[in-house]
């Protein structure tokens, strides 16, 4: 589904502070499935999942999406892929203060220009099957962090992207938070999403939610694994 | 003599608009030799990101360029009052050799910016850069031409003298002056008017039949050309006249002036947005079958060729209240 040639990210190129964070990557992301990142802090994997997902182009190398290159797509055309495409859940959440739960979760449909009422619809069922019905008008910096946190994913979930990515999304949880989130995301999966995380958390990484492991570190993919008894 | 505003304001456009063509030359013949969709290298990256940039300081430069005609024009006709025996922006433009040529080339310099930026909208509706190399191979053709109109309305301001005695209009455009505009201004009214109806509505009845089937779109970039000659022909012929309740004044530029209402703007703005996108319909046909821009090319096409139409209809209108309302007979009965 996603594809990865020779991705090479400079940072600050020819510059004194120049920083190589992601040294030639090749990567295959097979659709449906759940893929992790896995390395410590500046090993490259929000770099990465940052260029997958669009929101920022490589220095070298391509990027393909169902066969078709993304990363030459002039701006207009990345941001319909982005908006199509991919669901983001942020390490911070990225939640907009002062608007309610249902209001954060409809403003990445807002561009499409859908029907409003519809839409409010699907957010509140979206919130719902994330048991947020009760906090839905609830601005959301009032929410607890679990609850901020899927108010995120439903945010994700808003245009049915069929991927779905997440960097460090256990990284402010405690245990049972991020057991409830793996939970939310095996739901995920199970409906045939692509899911994309990042995380240096063994919990989720070595879960069985997880199909594939992909270690990284100094900007390159040093291991690949299938953990037994994953779901693929 | 050049610190009027209106000049600053030309010759500054016309500074910024040659400086930033000349740096982008060196990137385009970048773009132009080394282009390659297929490659994922640095250099490759960094000409789709500079190419996004580049058009995007183009579209300026040559919007710039559409709005400087208009300024030139009206600045020519308001500085008039400093020249002793000029009455318009014709007495202006004849202070030095270079007035009208500067026109010349600031109008040509309309229609080749004008398609110009028919051809980079058409390229950025379509996500593999279909029209990349032809449009900067365009914007190489352009440099000399808009270099050239900077340079002469450098040297029209500068050479701009108030102790010059220059001609009024009726000198020039008059029936008496030998050269094409006395073929014009002695041409007989009613043969004008008709070949000015004529052209008006074939160029509109075909931009209106392309919009509807996407059919003989190089004919419409044609009948738009034709049109704009004849219009102005006919403003020569018998559109001034009427305008001025006049039978021998036949000068284009005093319809600009507030004494006559402004009716040339509203003459010549319908007439030269109608003309380029006539010419940008067909500037674009020669791209109707490239696979990307096979559903782009007839929608812009039809926009602009309904534009064109509207906008000839819009020619014709005015040109007719003008006859209709004016005290001057030409034609009995």
């Amino acid at each position: 589904m996603i594809e990865l040639r020779q991705i090479h990210k400079t940072f600050n190129a020819g510059r004194e502070n120049e920083f190589r964070a992601l040294n030639g990557i090749d990567l295959h992301l097979p659709a449906e499935r759940v893929t992790a990142l896995r390395g410590p802090s500046g090993s490259g994997k929000t770099t990465l999942l940052s260029i997958i997902g669009c929101l920022a182009r490589p220095t070298s190398g391509r990027v393909r999406l169902h066969e078709r290159d993304i990363s030459g797509l002039p701006e207009r055309f990345l941001t319909e892929i982005r908006r199509c495409t991919f669901g983001f859940v942020f390490q911070q959440f990225n939640l907009i203060s002062g608007l309610s739960a249902s209001e954060n979760v409809m403003l990445p449909a807002y561009p499409l220009g859908g029907d409003r009422r519809a839409l409010l619809a699907r957010a509140e069922q979206l919130l719902a099957g994330l048991r947020l019905a009760h906090r839905r008008t609830t601005r959301v910096e009032l929410l607890s962090g679990g609850e901020q946190q899927r108010v995120a994913i439903a945010r994700a979930l808003i245009n049915e992207p069929p991927v779905i990515i997440a960097d460090e999304p256990t990284a402010n949880l405690d245990t049972a938070l991020a057991m409830e989130f793996m939970a939310i995301i095996e739901e995920l999966a199970h409906t045939g999403r692509t899911v994309l995380l990042s995380s240096h958390d063994p919990l989720l990484v070595e879960s069985s939610l997880v199909d594939r492991v992909i270690d990284m570190r100094d900007g390159r993919i040093v291991a690949t694994a299938e953990p037994a008894g994953s779901g693929g | 003599m050049i610190f009027q505003p209106a000049i600053i304001a030309l010759l500054l456009s016309s500074l910024v608009c040659s400086g930033l063509l000349l740096a982008a030359t060196p990137l385009a013949i970048d773009l132009i030799r080394h282009w390659d969709l297929g490659s994922g290298s640095e250099r490759q990256l960094l000409r789709e990101r500079r190419t996004y940039l580049l058009s995007t300081l183009l579209a300026f430069v040559f919007g710039t360029q559409l709005v400087a005609l208009l300024l030139f024009v009206f600045n020519a006709d308001r500085m008039a009052s400093l020249f002793v025996g000029a009455m318009c922006a014709v007495g202006t433009l004849q202070v030095n050799a270079f007035g009208f040529p500067a026109l010349l080339a600031q109008i040509l310099v309309f229609f080749l910016a004008a398609v110009w930026l028919v051809i980079n909208h058409v390229d950025t509706r379509a996500p593999d850069y279909p029209l990349l190399r032809i449009k900067y191979v365009l914007l190489l053709c352009l440099l000399p031409v808009l270099l050239a109109a900077s340079l002469l309305q450098w040297r029209f301001f500068l050479a701009l003298k108030a102790d010059v005695i220059t001609s009024c209009c009726g000198s020039l455009f008059s029936d008496a002056t030998p050269g094409v505009t006395a073929e014009l201004t002695a041409a007989p009214p009613l043969p004008m008017m008709l070949a000015f109806y004529l052209s008006l509505a074939l160029a509109s009845g075909c931009a209106l039949l392309h919009r509807r089937w996407q059919r003989a779109g190089y004919l419409v970039a044609l009948l738009s050309a034709a049109a704009f000659a004849v219009t102005m022909a006919a403003v020569l012929a018998f559109i001034s006249l009427h305008v001025y309740e006049h039978p021998h004044h036949h000068c284009p530029f005093c319809v600009l002036k507030p004494d006559y209402s402004y009716q040339g703007y509203a003459l010549y703005g319908p007439l030269f947005i109608g003309t380029a996108a006539g010419l940008g319909v067909g500037a674009v046909q020669a791209f109707a079958s490239v696979p990307s821009l096979r559903s782009v090319v007839p929608a812009v096409a039809g926009k602009l060729a309904g534009l064109a139409a509207s906008m000839f209809l819009v020619v014709a209108v005015v040109a007719s209240l003008i006859v209709i309302n004016s005290r001057l007979l030409l034609l009995e009965n």
